[in-house]
């Protein structure tokens, strides 16, 4: 820095920022506000992400390869057959099985789906990972740990440590797990798994490695072979990994393995690599993800506006210090880095201090993101957002430069007005578009955003899509809609007019409507901007509340449902073994019931769920919401359906199938051709399901554990009654009543949306906010006016009274103008980002009450900023600087 | 006196001494039986009514570029529980009545880089010994006779066991691997007294000892991502037992020695807490027919010479011992002085927790002639063994 813009930093720029701490002091919080938001949707996005992890890593570091079944399981023939073909390579062969578990419910918990911790359980086989190479370098081997339980304790002996380990109901938890639960090895731990509760006993601690990643509290380690025989799973593998051994050549090594299994392979499995996985769950939440980060961006870009208002405030508050510098030779070029440099250091103070409310904001979000991603995805255990270094940077570097950008055009302004405009004050330094230029470029916008919203959607690998030209459609109409609302001003003033004959501060508001300058512009654009996206939210978020009502009030019909009692989100793998499923379905008091098998299957777009269902049931007690109606009877018929299925819509969007189309599903019985002969409305994920039925998918996976009951009973069968029974004989079950399920639905459905109500208040804040901003320079720029209107008798309180008008005026505009945008950002959210990311048709319902009090509350503090800073202003003497 | 050689079961032992449960000789009642007939080759597999086998083999190997190298690998069967009749599709692939602990080392003699992997696992779908065969495997390591016969004569034209041959397949991380033949070039021969070996003062420590001790070799040694072709002599033991150490044995030495001239030696000193020998050690001279003669340990004596110590254990190992053998041809004492290939040949222990020292070594004569190659073992040196055990 050069000894002049050092002394224009302390004497022109510092110094204003210290005799006007409080407004200095808003700005940042404001940019800090901006950035904190993007920063903590940031960061919890990223825990919800990094929380997928292949549990095995804890333990392999990270396994070169694995494999899965395209469908269901894999058998345990399978190690045998791999062992065989590579009897010669040395390679680790990991055999895993997972499931989930909770704790049992309690009576302040029973009924709230969801509200219970969810447990991973990973089986291994507990000798056998003794020989990983990572197992050397843990700080503890199982083994080792046992070894050392067993020396430090008289009441165990060596002989025990085998028993322990060998105990089909041993399972290893996290060191931290035990000391944060008060319990102890050697403690008992009641969970659910299946349908039923067991009690496992802690037998020792994962061990830990600095070169592994960290095991989660909620993870839990069991024998292989005793997992299987506690989820009713004998013989069935999840997955099997491959650890070469370390070496140079290891990457060619596992090609060559790779190939070999690719090879064997045939339709039995596929063959990936933990960062494959972890890439595909990081695509399965793309889209989720960069919706909340786009609408993150939203506080940051109404605070952008505030910037502009705020640094074109501080050229207007000090024209007469820059035009005496420029008067003593200040270079143009030095006076616009000033000013730059100012617009940095704000943006560098606000983002660091967004950064540390953003992180103490993620600790909150991530909770509410986790819950979504377990709701709609897959289990993850995010309990707390990391600080990243890399989002903190990007997050300061999008403050500074976005800050610096903002910047820009009031400091050009400063810089190149001449000297006796400066002082002559009387034009604002923001550049005053063009009235003629408005209209047609808020036209061209408009027209370039319907053009872009006609366009597909970006599809990845994977399956997810992104509504880029959506979200490009949204910024044009937002843009268009500030520079159409820029034309608004003089229009209401014309069109109130006639009322301005009754009180003189009315006059005086709408004189300055009448002509308004850029800054009046740039306020209503930033309103118009903050309502439309708020707005536009609410738009959606209440469309998707009354279709979700609906759907729910149509599908959910039966009597009782039934679950196992762990199966707290979607993502849960605990079933209903087909002894209890086959005795409650033979209960007197049953008429009907549905038992539902779930799988994932990948297909060549990516995974799915297919579903082990009743079509028959279906249409007989629920009303089944329709895109495409069957028009194949046999759906129905079981005896002859097996080649029919029908499918979500957003089974239908995403792999872009439809009535009539056909697919190869992959089964662990071979590959099944089925026709699609319908396509359903369904809210409950976003990867699509497709129905078969239920006896043809028993028969193809073999498997024949329910994930759910749906029950319909004889008429005048006691549903509360069954139900309060099937819980004392079933402890292990969840049971809920017809109207216990519709509640947990819409409350679950409603949680998923916190976030967005958090956003969306964070909007409303800080558009009020600049508002009060705006009006504040607004008036400064007519101090002299002010002065005068003093001189000639005007009250203070007729003077705030104008200034009130003025705000509630200018609010209004940007309301009225920021709502007619948000119609059609909703009609965009509803209609092209929604459809095209999730495949979900939603009725559009504008919540007209919810618009009309964000509408009512922006005037009304509108009004009431204007009535204080007009105040405020109309005490400060003409000649005060500041 | 009838001894037996189980020194090898150290590791074995210690592994499941240390981690998994010892034997209980009441749900083992087998135990070796004096004048048992083998059955061959049904008897060269595994036998789960016995609680611990092993199958042991050395070497020494000469690659064709001139190299020269020695190794071990070492298959061993640990029954936890006598094996149920009525298996589940799940205790056919992940066991929990039997565990296979396997090892392998290479020694470089011209580099001295030692190379060593253990392993465990669970009888099943990766690891398993065969009941009707030679044919034990644990990963990618494998054991495994072909071209059995039933005879166990020597072929006196060819000096070989003409058909049998065992291939051995093994690996050390991504460093080495091997695959070897190896040919018996000596009948098998049983240690002990009417084929029971006895282990300890214990009635029950017995064990049913039979060894190949001098085997032809051949095949491909790969080190380094570089293959080499390979020739040497091997020794191959496999010992049937279902006892336990001693209680009075802190630890043991124990060597294999081929000599040029067609004899062979095994001998070993049990050492006990009060640094005396133990009564049950013994030694034993295999002549080139491969007829057995056995003393015990008031015929022999073990000399210390010289003593390495581990940077890694602090344990010191006699590095250079001296064997003074009766002379199975009567006449003076035989002196043969042992001498490591290398002074680090310590196997870390590290799924047993408790390091030994097993490695190549070549046979000095009193003149200082090299007059053979063998392989020593000493254990105990590196914490007390009975603490683990």
């Amino acid at each position: 820095m050069s000894g002049l813009q050092r002394l224009l930093w302390c004497r022109f720029s510092w110094r204003h920022i210290r005799l006007a701490p409080v407004s200095s002091l808003l700005l940042v919080i404001i940019l800090a506000l901006g950035v904190a938001v993007y920063f903590s949707i940031r960061l919890a996005n990223r825990a919800a992400v990094s929380s997928f992890q292949n549990f095995t890593d804890i333990l392999t570091a990270e396994s070169d390869g694995l494999i899965s079944a395209p469908a269901g399981s894999l058998p345990e023939q399978t190690l045998a057959e791999l062992r065989t073909t590579f009897a010669a390579t040395p390679v680790h062969i990991v055999a895993v099985l997972e499931t989930t578990a909770t704790r049992p419910s309690s009576p302040s918990n029973a009924g709230s789906i969801g509200s219970r911790e969810t447990f991973q359980i990973l089986g291994v086989d507990l000798v056998a990972v003794q020989n990983l190479p990572s197992a050397r370098s843990a700080n503890q081997t199982w083994f080792e740990q046992q070894k050392a339980l067993a020396q430090g304790s008289t009441a165990v002996t060596l002989a025990d440590s085998w028993g322990r380990l060998s105990d089909p109901h041993a399972v290893f938890v996290t060191a931290r797990f035990v000391l944060k639960q008060n319990l102890a090895i050697g403690s008992t731990l009641e969970l659910v798994i299946n349908e039923q509760i067991h009690l496992l006993h802690i037998a020792g601690f994962i061990p830990t490695d600095p070169a592994r990643p960290t095991p989660p509290d909620s993870l839990l380690i069991m024998d292989l072979p005793a997992l299987q025989t506690l989820t009713g799973r004998t013989g069935r593998l999840d997955r099997v990994e491959f650890v070469l051994p370390d070496g140079p050549d290891r990457s060619h090594r596992w090609e060559k393995l790779r190939l070999e299994l690719v090879r064997l392979a045939g339709d039995r499995w596929t063959v990936s690599t933990p960062s494959g996985r972890r890439d595909s769950a990081a695509i399965m939440t793309l889209a989720f993800q960069l919706n909340l980060t786009v609408l993150s961006l939203l506080a940051l870009v109404v605070g952008l506006y505030l910037v502009v208002q705020a640094l074109d405030g501080a050229v207007i508050r000090r024209r007469e210090e820059i035009a005496i510098l420029r008067a003593l030779g200040v270079t143009n070029s030095a006076i616009h880095r000033a000013w730059l440099l100012e617009a940095a250091v704000l943006g560098l103070v606000g983002g660091a201090t967004g950064l540390l409310l953003g992180w103490a904001g993620a600790q909150a979000a991530v909770r509410v993101v986790g819950q979504t991603v377990n709701a709609l995805y897959y289990t993850n255990s995010a309990r707390a957002a990391a600080l990243e270094f890399d989002e903190a940077a990007v997050a300061l570097l999008i403050a500074v430069l976005s800050s610096i950008l903002a910047g820009w055009w009031p400091a050009r302004q400063a810089a190149s007005t001449p000297p006796a405009q400066l002082l002559g004050r009387g034009r604002s330094a923001i550049p005053t578009p063009q009235s003629r230029w408005l209209l047609p470029t808020a036209v061209l916008l408009a027209l370039t955003g319907a053009f872009l919203c006609l366009l597909p959607p970006l599809r990845l690998n994977g399956g997810a899509r992104i509504s880029l030209a959506a979200y490009l459609t949204a910024l044009c109409w937002l843009l268009s809609a500030g520079f159409a609302a820029g034309l608004l001003p003089p229009l209401a003033a014309q069109l109130l007019r006639p009322l301005a004959q009754f009180s003189a501060p009315f006059r005086l508001a709408l004189s300055h409507l009448r002509h308004p300058t850029g800054r009046h512009r740039l306020a209503i654009a930033g309103l118009v901007c903050a309502i439309a996206m708020t707005a536009g939210m609410a738009i959606l978020v209440g469309s998707f509340d009354t279709t979700l009502r609906g759907w729910i009030e149509r599908t959910f019909m039966a009597d009782l449902y039934l679950s196992s009692d762990g199966a707290q989100s979607a993502s849960t793998q605990n079933h209903i073994r087909p002894e209890t499923w086959r005795a409650l379905i033979a209960h007197p008091s049953v008429l009907d019931a549905n038992v539902v098998q779930v799988a994932e299957v990948q297909l060549p777009g990516g995974s799915t769920l297919l579903m082990g269902g009743n079509p028959a049931f279906m249409r007989s007690y629920s009303r089944i919401a329709w895109r495409e109606e069957p028009t194949d009877n046999t759906l129905w018929d079981p005896a002859i359906n097996d080649s029919l299925a029908i499918a979500s819509e957003s089974f239908s969007h995403r792999f872009q199938l439809h009535r009539g189309d056909s697919l190869t599903l992959p089964t662990p019985t071979g590959p099944k051709h089925l026709k699609i002969a319908g396509i359903f409305s369904d809210y409950g994920n976003e990867r699509g399901s497709l129905v078969v039925q239920r006896e043809h998918f028993e028969r193809w996976f073999e498997d024949s554990q329910a994930t759910s009951l749906i029950i319909k009973l004889r008429t005048g069968a006691d549903a509360d009654a069954l139900r309060s029974h099937w819980r004392t004989a079933y402890p292990g079950l969840a049971v809920f009543t017809n109207p216990h399920l519709r509640a947990e639905a819409l409350r679950i459905f409603q949680q998923t949306f916190a976030i967005t109500h958090a956003l969306e208040l964070i909007g409303i804040l800080i558009s009020v906010v600049g508002l009060g901003f705006s009006l504040a320079s607004l008036l400064w720029e007519r101090r002299a006016d002010l002065t005068v209107l003093r001189a000639l008798g005007v009250r203070p309180g007729e003077l705030a009274l104008a200034a009130a008008i003025e705000g509630i005026l200018t609010a209004a505009i940007g309301v009225a103008a920021g709502l007619i945008a948000s119609l059609a950002l909703g009609w965009l959210l509803i209609h092209r980002v929604n459809l095209q990311t999730f495949g979900w048709t939603l009725e559009t319902d504008v919540p007209v009450s919810w618009l009309g009090a964000l509408a009512a509350l922006v005037i009304g503090m509108a009004a009431l900023t204007g009535w204080g800073v007009g105040r405020w202003c109309s005490d400060l003497p003409a000649e005060r600087q500041e | 006196m009838n001894l037996s050689r189980f020194p090898h079961l150290l590791p074995f032992f210690c592994l499941v001494g240390s981690f998994l449960v010892a034997a209980d000789l009441s749900t083992f009642p087998t135990l070796p039986q004096p004048g048992r007939i083998f059955t061959f080759p049904k008897d060269h597999g595994s036998h789960p009514d016995f609680a611990i086998e092993w199958w042991y083999v050395t070497g020494h190997l000469r690659a064709d570029d001139g190299g020269r190298f020695g190794f071990q690998s070492t298959f061993f069967r640990r029954a936890l529980s006598p094996r149920g009749a009525s298996l589940t599709n799940s205790d056919a692939f992940f066991a929990s009545d039997e565990i296979h602990l396997a090892q392998m080392a290479l020694l470089d003699i011209q580099t001295g880089q030692f190379l060593q992997e253990e392993r465990l696992n669970r009888r099943g779908w990766d690891a398993s010994a065969s009941t009707s065969n030679l044919h034990v495997r644990n990963g990618n390591w494998r054991l495994q006779i072909s071209n059995p016969v039933k005879e166990n004569r020597l072929d006196l034209l060819t000096n070989t066991l003409p058909q049998t041959s065992i291939l051995l397949e093994g690996s050390i991380h991504s460093d080495a691997s091997w695959n070897f033949i190896l040919t018996p070039r000596k009948p098998l021969v049983f240690f002990g007294t009417n084929g029971v070996s006895r282990k300890a003062a214990e009635p029950a420590a017995s064990s049913h000892y039979l060894t190949w001790p001098r085997l032809n070799l051949t095949g491909i040694l790969t080190l380094k991502g570089k293959p080499r072709n390979i020739t040497g002599i091997a020794w191959l033991d496999h010992e049937i037992s279902s006892s336990q150490l001693g209680a009075h044995q802190v630890g043991w030495d124990w060597t294999c020695i081929q000599l040029d001239d067609g004899n062979e030696l095994m001998s070993y000193r049990m050492r006990r807490s009060d640094g005396s020998t133990d009564p049950f050690s013994t030694l034993a001279w295999i002549d080139p027919q491969g007829t057995v003669q056995q003393w015990g340990p008031e015929a022999f004596q073990w000399a210390t010479e010289a003593v390495w110590k581990s940077p890694r254990t602090g344990a010191s190992y006699p590095s250079r011992v001296l064997i003074t053998a009766p002379n199975p041809l009567g006449g003076p004492p035989r002196s043969l002085r042992l001498r490591p290939l290398a002074a680090d040949q310590e196997i870390s222990g590290g799924l047993s927790g408790i390091p030994y020292w097993e490695g190549a070594c070549e046979v000095l004569d009193q003149t200082g002639r090299v007059i053979g190659r063998a392989f020593l073992e000493m254990t105990g040196y590196a914490g007390e063994l009975r603490r683990a055990l």
